[in-house]
């Protein structure tokens, strides 16, 4: 069921609402949050396709997070806006990802409709 | 096309369990920003409080280090001036001199003015034009003029010596004194002749008289003691020249 993420999403958002961090540290959360976007989203695509995988699943939500943040931190040293290259690249490949899922939809839909004009007598 | 939204073995879960993750970082990241967003004025204008509170920190220190120099200056003379004769009479005269510059402190007999802004007040529609009840520089230029004409030797407005070069103007709502703006009540402090000062203020339809229609607070003190501070910063002489090297 969907419920159960949904709920886990709301009750994780409400479970840390009362706490702040430095505002130092908000880049780095927010390119966090997208990159976490990013492999859920990645994640939806991978399950419709049927080749979701539950340990590339959880490992790439965590490593591609640590390392979105390490090359913003990076960036952060070096005086380079590698946070910008972050941001772009996962942005990029969650519009991408969303785009497939919105066309395995399509497809679905399309398939279904054909399915039944053929089983239509004439 | 498989379902995502339908429940399996290996999928919901790590799916729950990485939404919490994520909606943790939602919250507090969406909380962080709300305080920040919040006190971004306030610490905004705090930091302005604080420069000023240090430029005028600044100013204090400076003002007391010129007080020093000045100090020092008046030693160094002393000492030099210990063989007597025409040493003396120069210090006399550059004495004398700083005086006019208003470079030292005086005090003397005199008179202490306050004048603040009327009793009277406009209302009804023409409420939000209250200029004709309050102080101008005009008024102000106005009464020092009448005290050196009075034969003030040394005058002060709110504590700032007037002297060669002293503008007084307004600047928007306020009035500036040497370039320092100073707040109502205004307080003129003169060195000179009491009843010459008291007499000539008081002259029927002058100065004070047409201040006093309009009930503006108008307090003359005649004192036996009147303290003059001196100049914050010299007048400086970059143009004007001596046309002869003699002095009189």
């Amino acid at each position: 069921m969907i419920f159960l993420p949904v709920v886990a999403l709301i009750l994780g958002f409400l479970l840390v609402y009362r706490f702040s961090i430095p505002s130092a540290w908000a880049d780095y959360a927010a390119i966090a949050i997208l990159a976490g976007f990013d492999a859920l989203i990645g994640a939806v695509r991978a399950r419709m396709e049927g080749q979701f995988d539950e340990a590339v699943f959880i490992s790439g939500f965590f490593v591609n997070m640590a390392l979105a943040i390490l090359l913003a931190y990076i960036g952060d040293k070096l005086g380079v806006d590698l946070y910008l290259a972050v941001v772009v690249a996962l942005g990029i490949r969650i519009f991408t990802n969303l785009g497939r899922i919105r066309g395995l939809f399509v497809r679905a839909r399309m398939e279904a409709r054909r399915a039944r004009h053929a089983a239509m007598p004439h | 096309m498989r379902a995502f939204w339908e429940a399996g073995k290996g999928w919901t879960l790590p799916v729950a369990g990485v939404c919490l993750v994520l909606g943790a970082l939602l919250g507090i990241q969406t909380h962080t920003q709300q305080l920040r967003g919040a006190t971004e004025v306030g610490r905004r204008s705090s930091a302005l409080v604080g420069m000023l509170t240090n430029s005028e920190a600044q100013l204090a220190a400076q003002a007391k280090e010129i007080e020093q120099l000045r100090a020092q200056l008046g030693k160094f003379e002393k000492e030099a001036m210990s063989d007597k004769g025409v040493t003396q009479r120069v210090y006399e005269e550059m004495q004398t001199d700083r005086v006019a510059l208003g470079l030292l402190p005086v005090k003397g007999p005199g008179v202490e003015l306050e004048l603040g802004d009327s009793t009277m007040r406009r209302d009804g529609a023409e409420a939000g034009s209250q200029d004709i009840y309050l102080i101008h520089d005009y008024d102000l230029r106005e009464v020092a003029n009448e005290l050196w004409a009075a034969g003030a030797e040394a005058v002060s407005l709110n504590n700032q010596r007037l002297v060669t070069g002293s503008a007084i103007r307004c600047s928007g709502p306020l009035i500036q004194v040497n370039n320092t703006t100073i707040p109502s009540p205004f307080v003129f402090h003169a060195i000179g002749n009491k009843d010459n000062f008291v007499s000539a203020l008081n002259i029927r339809d002058g100065v004070l008289d047409r201040l006093r229609w309009v009930k503006f607070q108008v307090k003359l003190t005649p004192k036996d003691d009147v303290a003059v501070p001196a100049i914050a910063i010299a007048p400086k002489f970059r143009y004007a020249k001596p046309v002869t090297e003699e002095t009189p």
